[in-house]
Parts: structure tokens; C-alpha cells; sequence
């Protein structure tokens, strides 16, 4: 029984006592609970096989003598024993360096992580919970998801009262269609895929009025126009009587359209938004990108929110 | 030998050298050349939107815009699918940035139009109340310097085989050809035809009055540049 010996018992119950305190005073310490329980059992462990560990190694320093033969060479006067390697660093030497073939041909985990691999992830695991919630939005709440959406994506070029903007051609949406722009798709015709069909509106030498019997003229053109961009009003008799002989074959006679021939243009429709959206539009001022980024459920939230603007509100 | 090494600490080192490097050598190398080839949909900058990108690059726009979007749910909802590397093969440099005090422009093509760079690029808070970015009314008067760009043109043919005139595989299975002139007065001939279809959604008279006469006003180059990042 050494200085060595009386040290390290020291030391082990003055560490052992340290973990007991540490613990004891810890809320929930010692309370049976298995993890604290074998945590406890690691220090404990720990502690002991740490002072066994250096008091082996010092006493070897203390009595220990070196042996062997010398190798021929020396490095600044420091020597070098020729002793054989030791049996277990060499059975650990070797066996890394067979683990490391077989890491590197066989178990290198390819599929382990990735970038991408995380973001798809990520994505699947957002659009999943967006689906679950949002499945059944509708009315109040989808307006409000709408206005959302558009203010995130629409308002650069739509403005924040929707109002649109002149001098970057993008639409005012709180009214359904300008005069400008009825004019435009009479003149030109349309065909912007929209209802999902390649079925174009014809230009103007393709419009006949039912009432003259011949092809809509100037003067009819401009009357429709005011009549269709102020909202079919009752007093306008000339354009009711234009929009019956020319428009309402495919439009239908009160301008609500007909599935799949002819949008309606009297109101914003969820599918005409929703069409605008996917395919963009090329229209009488300008050109709208597609927005086709955007899910589904926010397309239509966004049409709800169109649908949802009045004039003047 | 390895004895012979240890008592020659020079060759030793080369030794060690040698081997590292040739690791690192057979796991960069093929991964790089894999990762920077053009991916389908990637074309070659034509004239005018090479002469965009040097307006672009000489403006300073890459000091606050990034065109680089990372692969996070955020950033990919808001600018597009993220970036591969390979949609950088034409870059000479590429301007991914490293600060966004303003949003992204690597997909820009996509979502804004001519009329909204035009009026956004002469005065940024009339189309964005808020925004910080200031105008750049002296691009729609300086002119856009093609002889630079069609020297560019030039030399990236012709040491790094860009493909101008060739064929180049689209994302819809069909092939898109982007041309390069013969020679200077050619290609000014081509970038003056880019920058009449440009100038058709364009306002400003003095803008379309300098088209008219032959001449393209920097920003015209700019915006052909801006439409093509998609």
C-alpha cells in the first residue's frame, strides 16, 4: 500500500461523492428511473475503470524498465526498440483497414443522406399536412387564404387594392372585363385554353350579328363593349340588343357562359381564374405569366378571393 | 523502402503527396465533370442577353440579387425549382451572389413580364411601394455595347465549344438553336431583330425610337437577359 494506491481510493470516493451530490440535488434525481439509474451506473463505472487505468500506467512509468534490442538507426540520440508490434493493435490495424475495403466498395451508405433527398422529404411531409388541413377550406377562410396567396404573388403587378396597373399592363380585377379588353378579344378573338378547351372565340370576321344578319360593325363593337364592361345594365337597350345578336350563342343570353363552349364574362368564375392562373394570358394590354407554381388548393383560393372583390369595396 | 523513406523525409512527403492527391483526383474529378455539363433546357446566351449580362454585371445587380435557389420547401415556393449545376454551364462567371438584399432572379423569366421590368428598372417604387431598390433611369439612354458581347461570343465558341448554331436539346423533346453571327456586323444585325421583339411590349418612345433607328438602349439588352433566366 503506496502514496499511488492511497490517491486513487481518495480520489475515486471523492468523484463517487461528487456524482452522488450532482445527482441527488438534480430534480428528479435519484428517483429509480431507469435511464438516471444507468447513467449513474456508467459514471460510477467510468470512475473506477479511469483510476485503475492511471494508476496501471504511472506505476508502470515508476518501475518499469525498457527492454529490447535497439534498431540501427538513430534519430537525434533518441532510439528506437525493435520490439514486435503488439497482438492486439495489430489484430485492431488490421481489421480497420478490412473495414475500410469493405466501406468503401460494399457499405458506403449512398442512400444515407442527402441534400435533395431531405428536401423532397421535407416537401412530401409539408404537402401532406397542407392537404390534411386544407382538404375541406371553403367560404370565410378560403377568401382569407386567397388574399394570402395574393398578396404574396399577385400584388407586383396587380397592386394591393387589386386595382391593377396601367403602366406594367396588368389587369384591374375588380371588375370582370374592361371595355378595352372586350373590344380587344372581338377584334382578335381568343383562344387561351380556356375551361380546359382549344376551342377558340373567332375575330370579328367571324362574329355575325343575328339581328343585321351581317358581320358586327365599329359602332356595334363599341356598343357591346360599353355594355359588357358596365355589367349588362338594364337601360343600355342597344347593347342588350348587340350582345343577344352577337354574343349570346356562345355566351349565353345573360353572359353567364356555358360549360365548355364559352366562359362567363359577366363574373369571375373559380374555373376561369384557375385557367388564367395555369396557362397565363395574353390579352388586350399585356402579357400575364402562369402562375403555375402554385397548388391547387391555392389556385382556387385565389379565385375565391377574385370572386370575393366588388367594385368599390 | 518504407525504411529507405522514413530516414529521406523529402520523398517521403512527395510520397505522401502523391497518394493524396490521387485520391482526391479520382473522387472530384468525374463528379465534376458529370455535375457541370449543360442539363437539357440549357441554352447559350444569345447576343443581346449576353450584352443584358454584362449590363447586369456592370450595374452591380449580382451585389443584391443572388441567382442560386436552395433546395428548402421556402425558397423553392417562392422562386422555382431549385438550381442544378449544370444550369450554370454558360455562365462565364456565374453570379450565384452570397446576399440577398433582394430576391432572387435565377427564374425571374418566369414570373415577371417586359412592361414590369421596364416601369419597375425606371422607377422601383411605382410598381413596389416599399421596395429599396433604387431606379436605373441612365439604362434606358446608355447604349448596350454588342461588339463586347459578340467578342465574347467569339471566344467562348470558339476555346470552350459553346454551342451557337447547334442543335440544343429542350425540356419538350424538341431542339432550339440559338445563333451567333458570322461576323460584328452580322450579329448586330441579329441582337437589333432581338431587340424589336423586346421593344414590342416595351412603352417608352425614346426607347422604341433608338430601336427604330438601330441603336439598343442598355436596358433593352437587359430586359432580353432577365426574360431568358428561367
Amino acid at each position: 500500500m503506496n502514496k499511488l494506491y492511497l490517491w486513487g481510493i481518495i480520489i475515486t470516493a471523492a468523484m463517487l461523492g461528487a456524482t452522488y451530490v450532482t445527482v441527488g440535488y438534480q430534480k428528479g434525481g435519484l428517483n429509480g428511473d431507469i435511464v438516471n439509474m444507468l447513467a449513474i451506473a456508467g459514471a460510477v463505472a467510468l470512475v473506477i475503470i479511469t483510476v485503475f487505468v492511471v494508476i496501471k500506467y504511472v506505476r508502470q512509468m515508476q518501475v518499469d524498465q525498457a527492454t529490447g534490442e535497439l534498431a540501427d538507426e538513430s534519430w537525434d540520440n533518441i532510439g528506437e526498440y525493435k520490439n514486435p508490434v503488439p497482438m492486439g493493435w495489430a489484430i485492431m490495424f488490421i481489421g480497420t483497414m478490412i473495414w475500410g475495403m469493405w466501406y468503401f466498395l460494399v457499405g458506403y451508405p449512398v442512400n444515407a443522406y442527402s441534400q435533395i433527398g431531405e428536401y423532397n422529404e421535407d416537401v412530401a411531409a409539408h404537402d401532406a399536412k397542407f392537404e390534411k388541413e386544407y382538404a375541406n377550406i371553403k367560404g370565410e377562410n378560403l377568401v382569407n387564404m386567397g388574399e394570402s396567396v395574393y398578396l404574396v404573388e399577385c400584388v407586383a403587378c396587380h397592386g394591393l387594392n387589386a386595382d391593377g396597373n396601367n403602366e406594367i399592363d396588368a389587369a384591374d380585377i375588380n371588375k370582370r372585363i374592361s371595355e378595352k379588353s372586350v373590344k380587344y378579344v372581338v377584334n382578335h378573338g381568343s383562344n387561351n385554353k380556356l375551361l380546359g378547351m382549344e376551342m377558340p372565340m373567332p375575330d370579328r370576321n367571324g362574329l355575325f350579328n343575328a339581328n343585321t344578319g351581317a358581320l358586327i360593325t365599329d359602332a356595334e363593337i363599341d356598343t357591346v363593349a360599353k355594355y359588357v364592361a358596365n355589367g349588362f345594365p338594364a337601360a343600355d337597350q342597344a347593347g342588350a340588343d348587340v350582345f343577344a345578336g352577337v354574343c349570346s350563342a356562345c355566351h349565353g343570353a345573360d353572359g353567364k357562359g356555358m360549360e365548355y363552349v364559352a366562359p362567363d364574362i359577366r363574373e369571375w368564375s373559380q374555373a376561369l381564374v384557375v385557367n388564367v392562373l395555369d396557362y397565363g394570358k395574353i390579352g388586350a394590354i399585356g402579357t400575364m405569366p402562369s402562375m403555375d407554381r402554385l397548388n391547387a388548393k391555392q389556385k382556387e383560393a385565389i379565385a375565391a378571393y377574385v370572386m370575393s372583390l366588388k367594385e368599390g369595396e | 523502402m518504407f525504411h529507405w523513406l522514413e530516414k529521406n523525409p523529402f520523398f517521403f512527403a512527395v510520397g505522401v503527396f502523391v497518394t493524396i492527391a490521387f485520391a482526391g483526383l479520382i473522387e472530384i474529378v468525374p463528379n465534376f465533370a458529370q455535375a457541370s455539363r449543360p442539363v437539357i433546357g440549357t441554352t447559350p446566351y444569345s447576343t443581346l442577353e449576353l450584352a443584358g449580362r454584362h449590363v447586369y454585371i456592370k450595374n452591380s445587380c449580382n451585389a443584391c440579387h443572388s441567382q442560386l435557389i436552395r433546395p428548402f420547401k421556402s425558397e423553392t415556393d417562392r422562386y422555382g425549382h431549385y438550381s442544378l449545376s449544370g444550369e450554370y454551364a454558360y455562365d462565364r462567371p456565374f453570379l450565384w451572389g452570397s446576399k440577398r438584399t433582394g430576391p432572387d432572379l435565377m427564374r425571374v423569366g418566369n414570373y415577371r413580364t417586359t412592361e414590369w421590368h421596364e416601369n419597375h428598372m425606371k422607377d422601383p417604387q411605382s410598381i413596389v411601394p416599399t421596395t429599396i431598390m433604387p431606379g436605373y433611369p441612365w439604362m434606358f439612354t446608355n447604349k448596350a455595347d454588342i461588339d463586347t458581347a459578340y467578342a465574347e461570343q467569339l471566344t467562348i465558341a470558339n476555346v470552350f465549344g459553346v454551342p451557337y448554331n447547334k442543335a440544343v436539346p429542350m425540356k419538350d423533346g424538341s431542339t432550339k438553336i440559338v445563333k451567333m453571327g458570322k461576323d460584328l456586323k452580322d450579329a448586330q444585325a441579329l441582337a437589333l431583330a432581338e431587340a424589336q421583339e423586346v421593344v414590342k411590349n416595351m412603352k417608352d418612345q425614346d426607347v422604341k425610337d433608338a430601336v427604330a433607328n438601330g441603336e439598343i438602349p442598355e436596358i433593352v439588352a437587359l430586359i432580353a437577359y432577365l426574360n431568358s433566366l428561367k
